[in-house]
């Protein structure tokens, strides 16, 4: 495969974890959503660094699986968390703030 | 290698505090005494840093294993100082919150110097990669703060909204990275000022896309408008401390990274932006405006008005762009000013929570000053400053931002602002009518001398020296002494 390839099926899993994360609900999907277009970021990086020949692009592809591993724990603690809460993980449901003014 | 470790001791003071609080967080020390440890490693390492600045015999951290990744100047000296100072003042001034309100733990002040850790290595941050995982860390951090009340649906909520958005920037930012990656071949600021400064606007578009794609990242954090919609839920949803820690550091991280990438490594291609970055200051002001007038309570009014200030600082940050020389120590002085009064206006809702456990509406500061006349009197202070009042450091912060906006040529830009400034004052002045126009049904209650009421009235005086104030006492710094700070940091940024 040439890079091209690689570089299309990057900006095809971002632009799929974009138009996940606009318009699914589930909190889940969401999170999905958001750790395509990390990875898809983490393949750029990747092919990047084949096609320069330089191998920093390639530590950047690993360390960034590092920090999506900690933001991964954060977000499903949180989901977890909310399904304790709520009994549901569906975004559309947490609308408490965006109604405003008589909330404590 | 020995001074390498005491450049590097602030920062290690901070994460190694972070860490024996970590381990500390379970044991049976009391919540004030555990604030205590974390304040005195904050000190520890706010004397280290002032001990520390002025000229440095290296201008790499640990040059011979990290390379340019970490850069030692005066600017990011100055930031740290401020975050440091940001931290100690809010866990300071909250120490009677945390009494108060039970669902506080140990964790908490490990996330919160945690969070300071990762702005500290913003602020130093040369590399591209570097200052994205430095704002993971400080952001992750502020996450599980926003979350904190557990039992509270709001604050789980604010922290929902806080966290899918923050973490679709991240992506946008290191999509913003590897782009310039590709472009340059390197991530280090330095490889791409010698890059950009080489090449021509035209031949490097993906460059500019990439950071194009950086600086959505940063318009968001700092919640420009039309990035905004997490702002005044996340504020309004999080504990009144971490409202206070966000509004006034976490948003000054932010601009430190944004004044050393755009005023330094981007500054050839800032003309780029010109256009696209006047459209969203004039969204802010206008946005934020309309958002502050519209909310029944403070705290909320407080976040909104929080935009509003992003856009005085962005109205600046195009003003560089066009070529000011006033503009960098004018976003330097506003953002200290701003730092200090939003502090200061947090620091006193947070006091009266503590007191009184509820969310405060206009409404319920009828009568405030008849009740507690000191307070009202500094509530006062912190809101003149925030309106732009004369004699206050917020009018000179504002002073120099629209002289910049004048200096560049936006006289539409500069006439904007002051209109919004004017709007800002219905906004502001309201809360201050509310406290002085009613009377009040209870007595007059006794000033409580504590550690914060004592920070608050220290606060609100820098905030009147600020203003009028000259160096006549040494060590704290008048109006002319922080625009000399401002200057110093400015002209330290290479």
């Amino acid at each position: 495969m040439t890079p091209d390839m690689f570089f299309l099926l990057a900006s095809i899993l971002f632009s799929i974890g974009l138009v996940g994360l606009v318009s699914r609900k589930n909190l889940f999907v969401l999170y999905m959503s958001i750790e395509l277009m990390l990875s898809s970021v983490s393949l750029l990086l990747a092919t990047l660094s084949k096609v320069l020949d330089d191998t920093s692009g390639s530590v950047m592809a690993l360390l960034m699986i590092g920090v999506i591993a900690a933001e991964a724990a954060v977000f499903l603690a949180m989901i977890i968390h909310l399904y304790r809460e709520n009994r549901t993980i569906d975004s559309d449901t947490f609308h408490t703030l965006s109604q405003g003014e008589n909330n404590a | 290698m020995i001074e390498q470790f005491l450049y590097a001791s602030p920062m290690a003071t901070v994460v190694l505090g972070a860490l024996v609080l970590m381990l500390l967080a379970n044991s049976t020390l009391t919540l004030s005494r555990l604030n205590l440890i974390a304040v005195s490693f904050l000190g520890l390492s706010l004397i280290l840093q002032f001990s520390l600045y002025g000229d440095k015999s290296t201008a790499f951290l640990f040059e011979t294993i990290f390379g340019d990744t970490f850069i030692l100047d005066d600017f990011a000296s100055i930031f740290d100082m401020m975050f440091t100072a940001g931290a100690m003042l809010t866990l300071l001034i909250n120490n009677d919150y945390f009494k108060s309100h039970t669902y506080f733990s140990g964790e908490y002040f490990a996330l919160m110097l945690f969070s300071l850790f990762g702005m500290m290595m913003l602020s130093h941050a040369h590399e591209l990669l570097t200052a994205f995982i430095a704002l993971e860390i400080a952001s992750l951090s502020v996450y599980a703060l926003v979350g904190y009340h557990k039992s509270n649906k709001v604050s789980s909520e604010a922290m929902m909204k806080y966290i899918v958005l923050g973490s679709m920037t991240g992506a946008f930012f290191m999509l913003g990275t590897a782009l310039i990656y590709g472009s340059v071949g390197s991530t280090s600021l330095t490889e791409i000022a010698n890059y950009v400064n080489g090449n021509s606007l035209d031949n490097i578009p993906m460059l500019i896309i990439g950071a194009t794609f950086i600086m959505l990242t940063i318009l968001f954090k700092i919640g420009a408008v039309p990035f905004h919609s997490w702002v005044v839920d996340v504020y309004h949803g999080a504990p009144y401390p971490i409202t206070m820690y966000m509004a006034s550091t976490f948003k000054i991280a932010v601009f430190a990274i944004a004044l050393r990438l755009y005023l330094v490594d981007f500054a050839p291609i800032n003309s780029f932006w010109t256009e696209l970055l006047q459209a969203v200051t004039i969204l802010t002001l206008f946005g934020g405006s309309w958002l502050a007038i519209n909310q029944s309570l403070v705290k909320r009014m407080l976040a909104g008005s929080s935009i509003v200030h992003s856009g005085y600082l962005l109205i600046a940050l195009s003003s560089i762009g066009l070529g000011s020389k006033v503009a960098a120590p004018a976003i330097m002085f506003y953002l200290i000013a701003y730092f200090i009064s939003a502090a200061g206006a947090f620091g006193i809702l947070s006091f009266i929570d503590s007191q009184s456990k509820r969310q405060m509406k206009y409404e319920d500061f009828k009568g405030f000053a008849q009740r507690r006349p000191y307070m009202a009197l500094m509530m006062s202070i912190f809101m003149l400053s925030l309106a732009g009042f004369p004699s206050t450091i917020g009018f000179l912060g504002k002073f120099y931002i629209f002289t910049s906006a004048i200096e560049s040529g936006q006289i539409l830009l500069a006439g904007l602002g002051i209109l919004t400034a004017f709007i800002s004052v219905y906004y502001y002045f309201k809360l201050i009518a509310m406290m002085y126009f009613y009377p009040s049904e209870e007595e007059q209650k006794v000033f409580p001398v504590n550690i914060s009421t004592i920070l608050i009235v220290m606060m609100a005086l820098i905030v009147v020296w600020g203003g009028i104030g000259t160096t006549l006492i040494p060590y704290i710094p008048g109006a002319d002494g922080f625009m000399e700070i401002a200057i110093e940091a400015m002209s330290s940024l290479r």
